[in-house]
């Protein structure tokens, strides 16, 4: 497949606590390639619905795909934090408010889905920071529009890459429920839901640096090593 | 458009036409997507393991695309028909508008890239389905879940280069789709994954409209 050293480079742009690289450093060499084989399923469902992803394909799951899965699930942990917590917040009315539920809904059952998928190798959850734009209908709309166009464009580029037939079928599942979710909340903003007969696909390396620009995704706790050593003051 | 204009779809049977083909009932079987929604259809094992056993070929690709382009073009149509009749107002007829202006450039795209083997189009009737108001809401909403359904259950099949090229059209059929939900008071997105629908189911919906 072409492009998949470019492909790891991006892992390691979402992978901002190192989770992923260390999961497969840690493995022996026999495990890792059983682990790649490995067959997942995930069954139960949860928050109303789920993907079921086939056993079928098993046999194709190599690291390029996991690669993809994982930048999938970077932006579906970005998209259910921000609903998720609007939805707390509670200062969305109406209409709005009912989109950010619902939306929410699926986009936890994405990360679900994507989190059973993967097992250990996907990636943790980075913390974010959505400096307030969750508290403010107006602020939200137009970043909910940014976030469901970017996520359509984001699947619509990475599904040809994708060798498995089954994690292909579910990637176009959710694509196309992005879309939908894009139209909904462009019609509540007040543009067109279908604004273009063609929607562009969105390069990796573009997605990452849109999202680094928001600033919403923060690193964890700082490293240790990088922490003012306490002063002794006794 | 693409950058690079419309993917032509070459093979070496181009030329022998329909007899060469595999029949389209079991390459449509064949290809059937392997997700469902728990709370949806899901599918069953023989078609999974069907579905792992078939790849990607210029042949396929154009199946494919030929049974978008009669979707497309039926629903070019289907918008022609309730802008025609007059009826429509407000949203819904910019809905109409809109989207029918995308369906028409949907056909235009895919009679490209099939060239000679596009076909001619057959002849469609809608009756009140387009003209009524509300019927018109109804029909739209079930001609794009179902164009959506297929589109999503066949791409699995195409080519990666095909596949990029038709996942442009797939996610403006989802926003159409939502559109027409959203025009008829329903969540848009009312499930979080998309069940692919299989062309035997889809060819239920859009005979009635199809002038034999």
């Amino acid at each position: 497949m072409p492009g998949s050293d470019h492909l790891s480079l991006k892992v390691d742009d979402f992978d901002v606590d190192g989770a992923v690289r260390e999961a497969f450093e840690r493995m022996p060499q026999h495990t890792r390639a059983g682990f790649l084989g490995r067959t997942l399923v995930a069954g139960a469902a949860a928050l109303g619905a789920a993907v079921a992803w086939p056993t079928a394909a098993s046999a194709a799951r190599d690291s390029s795909d996991i690669t993809i899965l994982n930048f999938a699930l970077s932006l579906e942990y970005l998209q259910a934090s921000f609903y998720t917590e609007a939805d707390q917040i509670g200062a969305l009315r109406g209409a709005l408010a009912h989109q950010a539920t619902v939306v929410g809904m699926h986009e936890r059952a994405h990360v679900k889905a994507f989190k059973e998928l993967l097992g250990p190798a996907a990636i943790k959850e980075p913390t974010f920071n959505f400096h307030g734009v969750t508290e403010n209908p107006d602020a939200f709309r137009s970043t909910a529009v940014a976030f469901e166009d970017l996520a359509t464009a984001a699947y619509k580029e990475q599904a040809p890459l994708i060798k498995s037939k089954s994690y292909l079928a579910g990637a176009l599942a959710i694509h196309s429920v992005e879309a939908r979710h894009a139209a909904w909340i462009r019609r509540l903003a007040g543009f067109l839901p279908a604004a273009h007969a063609f929607d562009d696909p969105l390069s990796d390396a573009k997605v990452v640096e849109i999202v680094n620009s928001t600033h919403f995704v923060t690193l964890k706790e700082p490293q240790t090593s990088m922490e003012a050593k306490p002063r002794f003051t006794g | 458009m693409a950058k690079g204009g419309v993917p032509r779809i070459e093979s070496a049977d181009e030329r022998r036409g329909l007899a060469a083909r595999v029949s389209r009932a079991s390459l449509f079987k064949g290809s059937v997507a392997v997700v469902g929604a728990l709370t949806g259809a899901a599918v069953g094992g023989a078609e999974l393991a069907a579905s792992a056993a078939s790849g990607g070929s210029a042949a396929t690709d154009r199946e494919v695309l030929t049974y978008g382009l009669l979707i497309e073009r039926l629903q070019s149509a289907f918008y022609a028909a309730a802008l025609a009749g007059g009826q429509l107002t407000g949203e819904a007829r910019q809905f109409a508008q809109v989207v029918g202006a995308e369906e028409q450039a949907h056909v235009k795209y895919l009679t490209a890239a099939l060239g000679a083997s596009a076909g001619a189009s057959p002849r469609f009737r809608f009756g009140d389905s387009a003209t009524d108001p509300t019927k018109f809401i109804a029909t739209a909403i079930s001609l794009e879940e179902t164009g959506l359904g297929v589109y999503n259950g066949q791409a699995v099949s195409l080519t990666p280069k095909t596949l990029a090229a038709a996942a442009r059209i797939v996610s403006v059929e989802a926003r159409h789709a939502a559109w027409a939900r959203a025009l008829a008071g329903k969540d848009p997105a009312p499930v979080a994954v998309d069940v692919p629908i299989p062309v035997a189911q889809a060819k239920q919906t859009f005979q009635p409209f199809i002038v034999q």
